[in-house]
């Protein structure tokens, strides 16, 4: 009997006695968050700063009755839990956060005087905290119920389409909707560019990627060379790198003509995509190196031995052991991509990032979350799905 | 033979100082006489009518450059390699599978997009860029923390126990030692990436190195975005190989001879 | 002593010690045997404290082992792992001399002992007491291992699996040496193997142990001589059973004076095994052997019939 076998292993403590102490914790944070924090503040317009208020004046009696009982719920159901427990826990947490718009609704006719349809309302530093606490117990009942990361993406969806039709019916006063609806276009043309721009350097930079890991396999020498340029490249600042291409690019444009029509100029997309191809090639590279060099030697031999050629080991073997690795570097340059191309926004290569600095500039708080907020979405959703995926991919299905 | 090893080792300890002390003298050198340089970046910018940023003095800069990313690794370090000791212990380890995802998840938020959101919480100026640093940096710290301490054998663990070491005896003679080079790489991680990063604190009103950066790209002059990059990069160099030195006789200790 | 009075232990639902009595007397050599799972490790656990117990009572030195303070239970108990479990950051003296540190000795208590013992497990100070784990090879690294956990002067000493992941040669080496160490000091020994040559070779008293009860306990040449059931018979090795019986007999306590007829050719040290003679026998095409003391003076003389005559009474007496 090995060591390992008999130790008792703390971290598969499944026995319904023991007492959840992380959702019961949560859930004391989200009670205390709930009654001390801010709820939402409101302005008469979109120049005044805006008074708070806490959870009664914002909900009124039943409102946060109900918000303190479902809280607490969580609590009371996580000092016991068990298997059915759990479920009901995924369950309330979704029923929160689909209620969040609704409590919206709430304090805008308890709050807003329909006498002034500029007057607008924050969302207050409660919401935030019990949003970021309800993703948080999400994640803890999702490795409790041993679930993949497909099905709270799915209920996050459905969450996220009830927040929407919210906030398009019912959600006229409140600020981010105010700010949205003044710049719906600018706001899609915004999302569209960052998506492409962040498609089309991760797409590059992984054919690159490949082509240069397998260069450097086949030549020792490249490897050492070019892992040490690829590493130099990500000290520069990311805002260091955009600014430093505007130059060279522009000379470019107005010196080859040809460069220049076909879209090449100093400022705007150009320089943006060579930066971002730049960053996106150190985890690609070596993400694709290591993928490729990870497969055990064995199997290798065994497909050599078994009369395997060269180009059926790499395709039949190499590459399909490797897949899941490899779909792991393009998550991580993806994610990393995506926050890079906000700031591209300086340097006019539009995105969502226009919305971040232009918030900032008119000191625009609103403007500033329409921004950051769905590069935070864009993030979180791409994460979980190339997650998913490269889960899905793993020999053997799930671990 | 162990004659040849006692006097290899020192020297080439020494030769490991030969790269952060190069790069320092160059840091020090682009920070205090940037002026000098003059002639080369006038050749990049021909037409502008002054080519040195000089808003505020390099060394300045370098100096409040320099403090917003000590305090975010100062806290960030302490925070994270506590939380990682924590939820290894047996009374945290309810918190472990949390946390360990935690630390995955917490990279994929933009450190723009984090910054962005803590402006209307904190207001303009350091503080925002501190947070949003701590934030991004807490990740990489956390999870080598976690990985170093899981990775420590079992069995060497298990003797430890058995041996009669109570368990903060074994965590600290046994487990951070051995997890000690893992924890650091982090660390270095965490500090090499915030050093590029807190340039974005520039675009929030947080002077530091990011100022000529912006200043540059605002004006249109390529040669102040030059110097700022520069130092910023001779910084992140600087502090790299500082952190090989240290990790060097740890990871040597440690690995087959 | 050791003494394990109806002693269970249960992870969960699942139960892996049950119900298991089982007494080492003071300076006894006491084997579990049995194949993986069988819950000899938690056994062994059970004794110094790493796992608790769920029910029945574990006594040492006439004390329950509750009434110890864990931590200083284990200082004062030696304890031997398959994979060493040695500090891969401290030296082989520092690894040594960990529970004496631990105990307060004074540095130079430490140092000495810390000589003394590797003086004993063969390892010479000057050459190994500044290396690292990782320079070690395998049976080396074990040596440290056994000198760490007798550093203290324990009087019980905890064995699982130590010798289970070294090659044949060394473990035999290893095992021969643990038999001359503990012929010297006389500790309370728990060894735990899955190797029944091993724990025949070692032990004292032998329990065999299966799917977390104990099977059959007794002195190796009583479990040999009489198997419990098929279980034990083929832990023992089936046919192979008569040989290793005769491995665990001397030559001198089955001699006869000798006889009047010429001495045979093939000579026999007298603290050689039967199994040797036999196998000498089979050599030599001969059914008779002078047995000589250590200076090569015959004593006596060993005779096949005799060596099977000798089995026939051996197993009667057995059946008793």
């Amino acid at each position: 009997m090995s060591l390992l076998d008999a130790l008792p292993t703390p971290r598969l403590r499944w026995d319904g006695r023991h007492p959840n102490t992380v959702l019961v914790s949560l859930s004391l944070i989200m009670l205390a968050a709930f009654w001390g924090l801010d709820v939402v503040s409101m302005a008469p317009n979109r120049i005044v700063q805006g008074t708070s208020y806490g959870a009664l004046e914002a909900l009124g009696w039943p409102g946060a009755l109900l918000a303190t009982l479902l809280l607490s719920f969580i609590g009371i159901l996580a000092w016991q839990p068990s298997h059915r427990h759990y479920r009901a826990l995924l369950a309330a947490v979704m029923t929160l956060m689909a209620l969040m718009p609704v409590g919206l609704i709430a304090s805008s006719y308890l709050l807003i005087d329909p006498e002034l349809p500029q007057a607008r309302l924050g969302l207050g530093a409660t919401y935030w905290v019990v949003l970021f606490v309800l993703l948080l117990c999400l994640i803890e009942i999702r490795l409790r119920l041993k679930l993949t990361r497909l099905w709270p993406t799915l209920l996050l969806c459905g969450v996220a389409l009830v927040w929407w039709l919210c906030a398009t019916l019912w959600l006229d006063s409140l600020a981010l909707v105010q700010e949205f609806k003044a710049r719906d276009r600018q706001f899609l043309r915004a999302i569209g560019q960052h998506v492409t721009l962040v498609g089309a350097a991760v797409s590059i930079s992984v054919v690159v990627g490949l082509v240069l890991a397998m260069l450097m396999r086949r030549y020792a020498r490249l490897q050492k060379g070019a892992f040490a340029v690829l590493n130099f490249l990500q000290t520069i600042p990311s805002l260091a790198l955009f600014g430093l291409l505007l130059a060279p690019l522009a000379w470019l444009a107005a010196n080859v003509p040809l460069l220049g029509r076909l879209g090449v100029s100093g400022i705007g997309t150009m320089p943006a995509l060579i930066a971002l191809i730049a960053y996106s090639l150190l985890p690609m590279v070596r993400n694709t190196y290591i993928a490729l060099e990870e497969v055990s030697p064995d199997t290798l031999e065994a497909a050599k031995g078994m009369g395997m050629r060269a180009g059926q080991r790499f395709w039949q073997v190499r590459l399909p052991l490797a897949l899941p690795v490899l779909l792991e570097g393009v998550r991580i340059t993806t994610v990393q991509a995506i926050g890079l191309t906000a700031v591209a926004a300086l340097i006019g290569a539009g995105g969502l990032g226009t919305f971040i600095f232009q918030g900032l500039g008119q000191a625009a708080m609103d403007m500033v979350l329409l921004g950051a907020l769905p590069i935070l979405m864009l993030a979180l959703v791409v994460d979980a799905g190339l997650g998913a995926l490269a889960e899905a991919l793993r020999p053997g299905g799930t671990r | 033979m162990s004659n040849s090893l006692s006097i290899a080792q020192p020297r080439k300890r020494a030769l490991l100082w030969l790269w952060p002390l190069m790069w320092g003298t160059l840091l020090l050198l682009s920070v205090v006489a940037m002026s000098a340089a003059e002639p080369l970046f006038r050749w990049i910018e021909p037409d502008a009518r002054q080519v040195i940023y000089d808003r505020a003095d390099f060394y300045v800069l370098l100096g409040r450059h320099l403090l917003v990313v000590g305090i975010a690794a100062l806290v960030t370090v302490v925070v994270g390699v506590s939380a990682g000791i924590v939820v290894t212990r047996e009374r945290g380890s309810d918190f472990l599978p949390l946390v360990g995802q935690l630390a995955s998840l917490g990279q994929t938020f933009p450190p723009v997009a984090v910054l962005a959101l803590a402006v209307p919480v904190l207001g303009f100026g350091t503080l925002p860029i501190i947070v949003a640093l701590m934030l991004y940096g807490m990740l990489p710290i956390v999870r080598n923390t976690l990985a170093g301490l899981q990775e420590v054998d079992i069995d060497i663990k298990t003797a430890a126990h058995a041996m009669g070491m109570t368990p903060t005896q074994t965590l600290r003679y046994v487990e951070l030692p051995l997890a000690a080079p893992v924890i650091l790489a982090g660390i270095r991680t965490s500090v090499t990436i915030n050093i590029a990063t807190a340039a974005l604190g520039a675009t929030v009103g947080a002077s530091n190195l990011g100022d000529p950066i912006i200043s540059g790209i605002v004006n249109g002059n390529m040669a102040y975005v030059v110097q700022g990059a520069l130092t910023i990069a001779l910084l992140a160099l600087t502090v790299d190989s500082l952190f090989e030195v240290l990790q060097q006789p740890l990871r040597s200790r440690l690995s087959a001879a | 002593m050791i003494e394990l009075s109806h002693v269970s232990k249960r992870f969960g639902e699942e139960t892996a010690v049950d119900d298991i009595s089982l007494r080492v007397p003071k300076g006894k050599f006491c084997a579990l045997v049995g194949t993986s799972g069988c819950g000899k490790s938690t056994t062994l656990r059970m004794i110094n404290r790493l796992i608790e117990h769920s029910e029945g009572d574990i006594i040492l030195d006439g004390q329950a082992i509750e009434v110890y303070d864990p931590v200083k239970l284990r200082r004062r108990i030696g304890y031997v792992i398959q994979h060493t479990g040695l500090f891969p950051h401290w030296n082989v003296a520092r690894n040594i001399g960990l529970v004496p540190r631990l105990l307060k000795w004074s540095a130079a208590d430490v140092q000495g002992r810390v000589e003394e013992l590797m003086d004993l497990l063969g390892l010479p100070v000057g050459e190994f007491a500044h290396k690292y784990p990782h320079q070690l090879s395998g049976g080396q690294a074990q040596r440290v291992g056994v000198a760490r956990a007798l550093a203290a002067d324990p009087d019980i000493l905890l064995m699982d699996e130590p010798f289970g992941a070294l090659d044949p040669i060394t473990r035999e080496k290893l095992q021969d040496e643990l038999a001359k160490i503990q012929a010297r000091l006389h500790k309370t020994v728990v060894f735990v193997t899955h190797d029944m040559d091993e724990a025949l070779k070692l032990a004292d008293h032998l329990v065999v142990m299966r799917e977390g009860r104990i099977v059959q306990q007794g002195s190796p040449l009583a479990l040999l001589q009489q198997p419990a059931d098929s279980f034990v018979e083929s832990l023992l090795g089936g046919l192979e059973r008569g040989l290793k019986q005769a491995a665990l007999t001397r030559v001198k306590d089955h001699m006869t004076s000798m006889g009047p007829t010429l001495p045979a050719q093939s000579r026999i040290p007298a603290d050689f095994s039967l199994r040797q003679a036999l196998s000498m026998m089979l050599r030599d095409h001969s059914d008779r052997l002078t047995v000589v003391d250590q200076h090569d003076v015959p004593i006596g003389e060993l005779s096949l019939r005799r060596i099977i005559k000798e089995a026939q009474l051996d197993k009667g007496s057995a059946r008793e």
